[in-house]
């Protein structure tokens, strides 16, 4: 009962400046299967989807592509709609004023003869036989923006399909889903099956990848290391074909001198941004010592950026908890007060968050301290040079001066400029979120000689990482979340990124 | 690498100096067109005390522009700032002008209030503030100009500052500019070793010189005129606020990313609502100087003045996105504006063809700003 290949691609090879994304990926797809991706982040499985949906154009690459025996060139996302394409993404693209016949027949409005004029009547027709067809429970006529996230994402699984796509490529669909509508999907994923739809199913989540793949193709480092039957693959196999990799001895971390306890989380909340009554942080506690790396880990969407960034008292309003520092309770209402008790965030995305990308590099790395450089409101310019001068050469920002702006330096100097922020306030503690997400390996090394060196100075560190090798290399403790929770302490002698994975996963 | 060295420098020096460049022609062009009519001290004076009025206003609508927002009620708070100081003539003029600069900060504290509180776009408050404003003017002077103003109060915008005090005034402040110039660039600590850096100083410095020459040979004529003297100095100190404090550092910060900044321990809010309570104040300062120079207070003055100041803003090269720009840059956009007028004035061309002018000026010269980018 081997199906024949619907979709398959050979040797492709796809780099960017100074990353190859992708080494010489050969894949396949079969007719009417449901394939699971799955590896770590920055594996490739996005440049992938990239590729397939013309996103690159073909000459971007080398290696070729081929539907049903067929050579194809994608060289826009229209081409590879054309071919029968069609991917899902995280974030919907839906009009939410509009209707739902309305966003699903988006610029091919059935008109009234050649006016121009929208027929209605028809448009509402064609919508509720669509939606009939594959069993969509929803009003032609009903708002986007009254539909829950759920049922947004079916309204863009059925304008996929209006497209007659053959090939549907659904990217982390569950992560914004509650359990009841992941069951939703997953049911109507099975029955596209048996209409003979061929799908990939892009998660981090195991549990749903066992659930609804008939096989799986594993990812690393740009490369397919591994396509079976995901029968024939059991858990612990599919963590470590995802992490098995070799650490190089890029970590230079040294046991430093815990001792006491700086930082104390008891009982925190985060409240979910869109879902009212929801909660993205539940109950967390921990401790950071002095001189302790605590690494924090979990999947995309586990509350682990929200767990940091509440504590820096980027949004009172919507946590509560109880925070300690130096065993004293405070209060942070907001990051200024943060940085007063000596707290530091160097935040996930440094170009929405951590920088002020049209600004010097020396302004960048005095904002947060300028008081102390200023006699009252005039700031002593000599004070700040000497200031930026000292922590330009200790990070070895590279950059022409520190009057260059820093939207135009590299990835790693750019993150080095948001930590060289934070240390100018003398932080007791620093919250990295992702240190060195878009980093490259040179760059890295230097960032964890620098954690390994505040650590070494009595600055307790909390560090957010998908990054597992990082995790585990780099961390005295590791505390991994699952759904808003803690649900697993590792110490360092203990961890494994196998493990990390299992927990992180929802293992139990 | 080689051959991009020319024209970047070319490209550096049209980016920076552009509306500089601008201003010189359009000083020179209009010098010819009037056969030196337009080049003559009692002129140069007038077109001074023109910009002065809308010179204010740009100052503090850097700021706000600088922070991304607008301030579309400066013209109708110039007017009811003037019939407010016109009314409180009886009060004596000091407090007549401390009052009168309260209600500017009160009006402006407003919106920055409404702003910063509710997270309504700044051009929506502001534009209902324009006609609050207008509608107060109207309502405080019953639709009449209130003239018989003080002698002493019309002195801020008439009289002259005798030659002696001024020049020394003057002198002091350019000793000031250099010295903070000098001590900056030496305390930035890294050596400008490109002909290019230099070269722009040299430019730098050329164009300032020669300002200051105009501006001696124009204060030898009759002294400076107080209303001019109100817009340097508070040009001075925009310049100063935005280049050399915390505060100024902030405004700069906050346009250019809100939320970085506030993660970064910056009140957002209070800078916010501090930068339109200034832009309040600046336009009652703006008000009280019209006020004086027309001898009344006028509910129907400032129309339109605050397309005047947002216009020399643009011109001067601040973003309208914000993050970006300069009071120097304004200032030499509000030169520019005054130019036109009062060439176009002097050529007894049509008032109905200077707007239309006045235009194609500021789209050029923002179609110029975007090329550069």
């Amino acid at each position: 009962m081997e199906n024949p290949v619907i979709l398959e691609t050979k040797n492709i090879t796809k780099d960017f400046p100074g990353v190859r994304a992708l080494d010489s990926v050969s894949f396949q797809l079969k007719k009417g299967e449901v394939l699971g991706l799955v590896g770590e982040n920055g594996a490739g499985k996005s440049t992938l989807m990239k590729i397939f949906s013309g996103a690159y154009p073909a000459n971007t690459y080398d290696g070729e592509i081929s539907i049903e025996g067929k050579r194809c060139i994608f060289n826009s996302p229209k081409d590879s709609q054309k071919a029968g394409i069609a991917i899902i993404y995280q974030e919907l693209n839906l009009i939410p004023e509009l209707t739902v016949a309305e966003n699903i027949f988006l610029a091919r409005e059935p008109t009234v003869g050649k006016t121009g004029v929208i027929d209605r009547k028809k448009l509402f027709i064609q919508t509720k036989d669509l939606l009939d067809r594959i069993n969509i429970p929803i009003s032609s006529q009903e708002q986007i923006k009254n539909l829950s996230i759920g049922k947004q994402q079916m309204v863009e699984i059925a304008k996929a399909l209006s497209y007659n796509a053959k090939i549907l490529i659904l990217d982390e669909p569950t992560s914004a889903l509650t359990e009841q509508e992941v069951e939703v999907l997953l049911k109507m994923i099975d029955s596209l099956r048996a209409r003979g739809v061929s799908m990939i199913y892009i998660s981090h989540k195991l549990d749903e990848i066992f659930k609804i793949t008939d096989s799986v193709t594993v990812m690393r480092d740009g490369k397919t290391v591994s396509s079976r039957r995901t029968p024939e693959l059991g858990r612990q196999e599919m963590v470590a074909l995802m992490v098995g990799r070799n650490i190089e001895d890029m970590y230079p971390k040294k046991e430093a001198g815990i001792s006491d306890v700086i930082l104390e989380v008891r009982g925190l909340f985060v409240d979910h941004p869109f879902l009212a009554g929801e909660k993205v942080v539940k109950d967390v506690s921990f401790k950071v010592r002095r001189g302790e790396i605590v690494g924090i880990s979990g999947l995309m969407g586990s509350g682990r950026s929200e767990l940091v960034t509440s504590i820096f008292g980027a949004f009172p309003a919507h946590s509560s908890g109880e925070i300690y520092i130096g065993g004293k309770r405070v209060k942070i209402s907001c990051p200024h007060e943060a940085i007063n008790y000596g707290l530091g965030l160097v935040t996930e995305d440094r170009k929405l968050f951590g920088l002020v990308l049209g600004m010097e590099v020396g302004e960048n790395i005095t904002l947060s301290c300028l008081e102390k450089l200023s006699w009252h409101q005039i700031i002593i310019r000599r004070r700040e040079g000497e200031l930026v001068n000292k922590y330009m050469s200790a990070l070895r920002v590279k950059a022409r001066s520190s009057e260059t702006v820093v939207n135009t330096l590299s990835g790693g100097n750019q993150q080095k400029v948001v930590i060289a922020k934070w240390l100018a306030t003398n932080p007791k503690v620093l919250l990295l979120d992702e240190p060195t997400r878009g980093v490259d390996v040179a760059a890295k090394a230097e960032i964890y000689q620098l954690m390994t060196n505040l650590a070494g100075e009595g600055i307790g560190i909390v560090m957010v990482s998908s990054d597992l090798p990082e995790v585990v290399s780099m961390s005295d403790r590791i505390l991994i979340m699952h759904e808003g929770s803690m649900v697993k302490e590792l110490q360092k002698n203990e961890a494994t990124q196998e493990k990390i994975m299992f927990y992180a996963t929802g293992g139990k | 690498m080689k051959n991009q060295g020319k024209s970047s420098l070319g490209r550096m020096i049209i980016g920076k100096y552009g509306n500089l460049i601008g201003l010189v022609v359009l000083i020179a062009l209009t010098t010819i067109l009037t056969n030196g009519m337009f080049f003559t001290q009692r002129n140069l004076i007038n077109v001074l005390r023109q910009v002065s009025v809308n010179g204010i206003l740009a100052v503090g609508m850097t700021l706000v522009i600088i922070t991304g927002g607008i301030d579309l009620s400066v013209g109708s708070v110039v007017a009811l700032t003037g019939i407010i100081a016109a009314l409180l003539q009886p009060q004596g003029t000091v407090a007549a002008i401390a009052l009168t600069m309260v209600a500017g900060a009160v009006i402006g504290g407003c919106n920055g209030f409404f702003v910063t509180k509710f997270r309504i776009p700044s051009f929506i408050i502001t534009l209902g503030m324009m006609t609050i404003a207008r509608g107060l003017a109207l309502v405080f002077s019953k639709g009449e100009a209130i003239s018989g103003l003080n002698d002493n109060f019309l002195a801020i915008s008439e009289s002259y500052i005798s030659p002696f005090i001024s020049l020394t005034v003057f002198g002091f402040i350019c000793f000031l500019a250099v010295f903070i110039y000098f001590k900056e660039r030496k305390s930035s600590g890294y050596e400008r070793k490109l002909i290019t850096f230099n070269f722009i100083g040299v430019l730098n410095i050329l164009f300032i010189a020669a300002a200051a020459a105009v501006l001696v040979w124009l204060i030898g004529f009759r002294g400076m005129p107080a209303g001019v003297a109100v817009f340097l100095g508070i040009a001075f100190l925009g310049a100063y606020t935005l280049n050399q404090t915390r505060f100024g550092r902030y405004v700069y910060a906050i346009g250019g990313n809100e939320e970085a900044s506030r993660l970064s321990g910056i009140n957002v809010k209070a800078v916010k609502l501090l930068v339109f309570l200034i832009m309040g104040v600046l336009a009652a300062v703006s008000g009280m100087v019209l006020a004086a120079r027309l001898n009344s207070g006028v509910p129907t003055s400032g129309v339109m003045f605050e397309l005047d100041a947002i216009a020399s803003v643009v011109i001067g090269g601040t973003s309208l996105s914000g993050g970006y720009g300069s009071v120097g840059g304004s200032i030499i956009g509000a030169f520019i504006i005054g130019t036109l007028n009062n060439g176009m004035q002097l050529l007894h061309i049509d008032p109905f063809y200077q707007e239309i002018a006045k235009g194609v000026i500021i789209i050029g010269a923002v179609l110029m700003d975007r090329k550069k980018k």
